[in-house]
């Protein structure tokens, strides 16, 4: 397994070959949707939306799962700490200055919703967009190159972090390390693969320095573009759904 | 006589100092270099001798990218490099590991962005990336990600990346390193596509074939290279290879004494039809039978792909039999945490930079012990450390380190556990002559100690050393044999 690998799920289906700008213009629609419509059971109607979507575009479950499993932290974090922060209505429980409150489980579980939904908006934008696209859109948008190429390489590299990740907690395990003690002490036991974490990563940047300059990233000549970005009549009815649906959403469900 | 296309005269170069205490010392003083046009010129050299900071040099990032001064006067296809950066693909630059110089999505992709920054018209574009897949044998390889091609593909790969910039010189830091007998027959028939197109080649190497390629040779010692001579002349001098750090003669790998067989005594290891599939539904192990006496050196071979790694990573527990079971000195693999079954396995993983994660080569080295609480704990890394020759290095962050030294850190974390089993994927990968010297005399030292080892390994000479031969194909063992008798039908097909 080589150490660099990408979010890109190749393939053939209509959302892999919508316009990447348009598909930038549909996951910001998914974002604000997001952001704005404060009820769970439309989050968790958009979710399963999402799901359908990607499952639908031949985008592997298991790379789905790993989406789910790189958020199981953070959904735990949210669930458990959130119903605290915006307690309201019939009251279930008390533990001393902490009420658990059945508007506060609402609320945790928005929050969760809102972060699932946001995640798998950006995953459907980057699992079937090749990171030569997104370049392409971003510089099309009036980005210049660079900047377009700086953020597909970093979506690139996040993969290769975590895989750099799990190879040193195998190398852990295989030196006996066992998950044992209290919770700061397994907390203390991630401190090494971070400071390895830190390193690989220094170390990938100056390899990709080399490597970019090395074909001619800095050359004066203007650069040229292999296959031209250009919207067919499906991108421009795509845009349309996705600015009408969107709308309509905001302007219905809020 | 025409002015040949690399000349090097006199030159120095420094790297910034890695830490403020530590004094940075030149890596090359007065360096002369001259290749003619369509020569091929191999430079050998040990781990640290600077053979990457030459290809470098070659192609203009050191010192503009990496830092560093220079000195001395450089001229490269009539350009000055020190002067103002190449024009781009003016040089070809194949890194050592080409899977870091390869940062695009798709096969394609790769090779059509030098050719966008060359600005190259649009049109022009397309069949120039299919001239240059054909030329290297990529075009079944198309639409496919970079990063799930071979060792041998990924090189290729990088070299029609650069090709079809159509550079008329290349530096080649070390072609042939770190591929199995399949990925160097396919790097070696596009390096001669490289030579019939006239190209001037600069190739460095640790690796006699590698040399042999070319029209002269140097060696790369102490910051200077030796005059010219046909790379079958330096060849021959043995001593002054193995001298410079580079070459470990067979003659003088340490004996082996032959292997203890204790009877009555269980095997170290046992699996019973055991399988393995990936979550994506690839099979890599099918109803794998094998039985591994105690005190026994078995090689594990087979082309990439084939299996070796899986196989291995079940002996330690970090990979979980599909079916069948694994059994590690009377322990069921399967009910055992990989954190326990590290008293009875050492396992070397394959990239040193992937494993390593100690703040100081100290740290690194304790950390099994402590993690274990093993009796007398300090004693074990001081002996692992002046094993491997760290103890003056014990202080430093390991990411400083050479390959070479890294590579010891790895074995002295390992040897500190003195387990009764080790386990070592492709130890052997980017080791020079000195490498080789510090892993057999500590093999042979355990070997005689009576621990059981498992190689794995793409190097004849090194399989032939163990007492055994298991040879895997698709999953299945092809062989299982004594080394004399089976290396024979193995030699070429799965061991170079």
């Amino acid at each position: 397994m080589s150490l660099v690998m990408d979010l890109y799920a190749p393939g053939r289906s209509w959302l892999h070959r919508l316009d990447p700008r348009v598909k930038l213009w549909g996951a910001l629609w998914g974002v604000l949707l997001a952001l704005l419509i404060p009820r769970p059971l439309f989050q968790a109607g958009f979710l399963l939306t999402l799901h359908l979507l990607l499952w639908g575009a031949g985008v592997p479950s298991a790379r789905l799962a790993w989406l789910w499993r790189q958020l199981r932290v953070l959904l735990l974090f949210i669930l458990l700490l959130q119903p605290f922060f915006a307690p309201g209505g019939t009251e279930l429980l008390t533990l001393g200055p902490l009420r658990l409150t059945v508007g506060g489980l609402l609320s945790g579980l928005l929050f969760a919703l809102r972060a699932l939904t946001m995640t798998f908006v950006t995953g459907a934008l980057l699992f079937t967009t090749e990171q030569h696209a997104l370049v392409r859109a971003f510089v099309r948008l009036g980005a210049p190159y660079t900047w377009g190429l700086t953020i597909s390489l970093t979506l690139r590299f996040i993969p290769a972090l975590s895989h750099l990740f799990s190879s040193v907690r195998a190398a852990q395990a295989a030196r006996g390390w066992m998950p044992s003690g209290s919770f700061i002490r397994r907390l203390r036991d991630y401190l090494p693969v971070l400071v390895a974490v830190v390193i690989g990563t220094l170390r990938m940047s100056d390899q990709l320095t080399l490597a970019l300059a090395a074909r001619g990233l800095d050359s004066a000549t203007p650069r040229t573009t292999w296959r031209e970005l250009a919207m067919r009549r499906s991108d421009w009815i795509v845009l349309v759904l996705c600015t009408l649906g969107g709308g309509l959403m905001l302007w219905l469900v809020r | 006589m025409p002015e040949p296309v690399i000349a090097a005269q006199g030159i120095g170069f420094t790297y910034p100092p890695l830490t403020p205490e530590i004094a940075a010392t030149p890596l090359f003083e007065a360096l002369e270099l001259r290749v003619g046009a369509g020569e091929a010129y191999a430079v050998m050299g040990a781990s640290g001798s600077g053979k990457s900071t030459l290809c470098y040099l070659l192609a203009g990032l050191a010192p503009r990218y990496t830092g560093g001064q220079s000195n001395g006067s450089l001229r490269i296809a009539g350009h000055d490099p020190f002067a103002a950066p190449l024009p781009a693909g003016a040089v070809g630059l194949l890194f050592q590991d080409a899977a870091t110089q390869l940062f695009n999505a798709t096969v394609e992709d790769e090779v059509a962005w030098g050719l966008e920054t060359l600005g190259v018209p649009s049109g022009d574009i397309g069949p120039r990336v299919n001239m240059a897949l054909r030329q290297f044998g990529l075009l079944p390889l198309t639409g496919r990600a970079p990063w799930t091609l071979s060792g041998g593909e990924q090189k290729r790969l990088a070299l029609a990346a650069v090709w079809a910039m159509r550079p008329r010189v290349w530096a080649l830091d070390e072609p042939l390193g770190g591929l199995d007998p399949v990925g160097r027959r396919e790097v070696l028939t596009a390096l001669a596509a490289l030579r019939d197109d006239g190209a001037t080649l600069l190739l460095t190497t640790l690796r006699p074939q590698t040399a042999q390629l070319a029209d002269s040779a140097s060696l790369l010692v102490s910051g200077t290279l030796t005059p010219p001579q046909p790379p079958a002349h330096l060849l021959a001098a043995e001593p002054r290879l193995e001298e410079a750090g580079i070459l470990l003669p067979r003659t003088r790998w340490p004996k082996v004494p032959p292997s203890p067989h204790p009877a009555g005594n269980e095997p170290a290891i046992v699996t019973r039809n055991l399988s393995f599939t990936y979550g994506d539904g690839r099979a890599v192990l099918q109803g794998i039978d094998l039985a591994i006496p105690r005190g026994r050196c078995v090689a594990l071979v087979g082309v990439n792909g084939a299996g070796k790694s899986t196989l291995a990573r079940h002996f330690n527990g970090l990979l979980r039999p599909i079916s069948g079971t694994v059994t590690i000195l009377g322990h069921d693999a399967a009910r055992t945490a990989p954190g326990e079954l590290a008293r009875q396995v050492g396992f070397l993983f394959q990239r040193p930079e992937q494993q390593i994660f100690g703040v100081t080569v100290r740290d690194e080295v304790a950390y099994g012990p402590r993690c274990l609480r093993l009796p007398d704990a300090d004693a074990r890394v001081e002996r692992a450390l002046a094993r491997f020759d760290l103890s003056a290095s014990a202080t430093l962050p390991p990411a400083i380190l050479s390959y070479g030294a890294r590579r010891a850190v790895t074995l002295a974390a390992l040897a500190a556990l003195e387990t009764p089993i080790l386990v070592l994927d492709e130890p052997t990968v980017g080791l020079d002559g000195r490498g080789w010297a510090q892993l057999l005399d500590w093999l042979a030292e355990r070997r005689a100690a009576g621990t059981t080892i498992i190689l794995i390994t793409h190097e004849s000479e090194l399989a032939a050393w163990c007492d055994e031969i298991i040879a895997l194909r698709a999953g299945r063992i092809l062989a299982n044999r004594p080394a004399a008798t089976v290396l024979g039908q193995l030699a070429g097909e799965l061991l170079a």
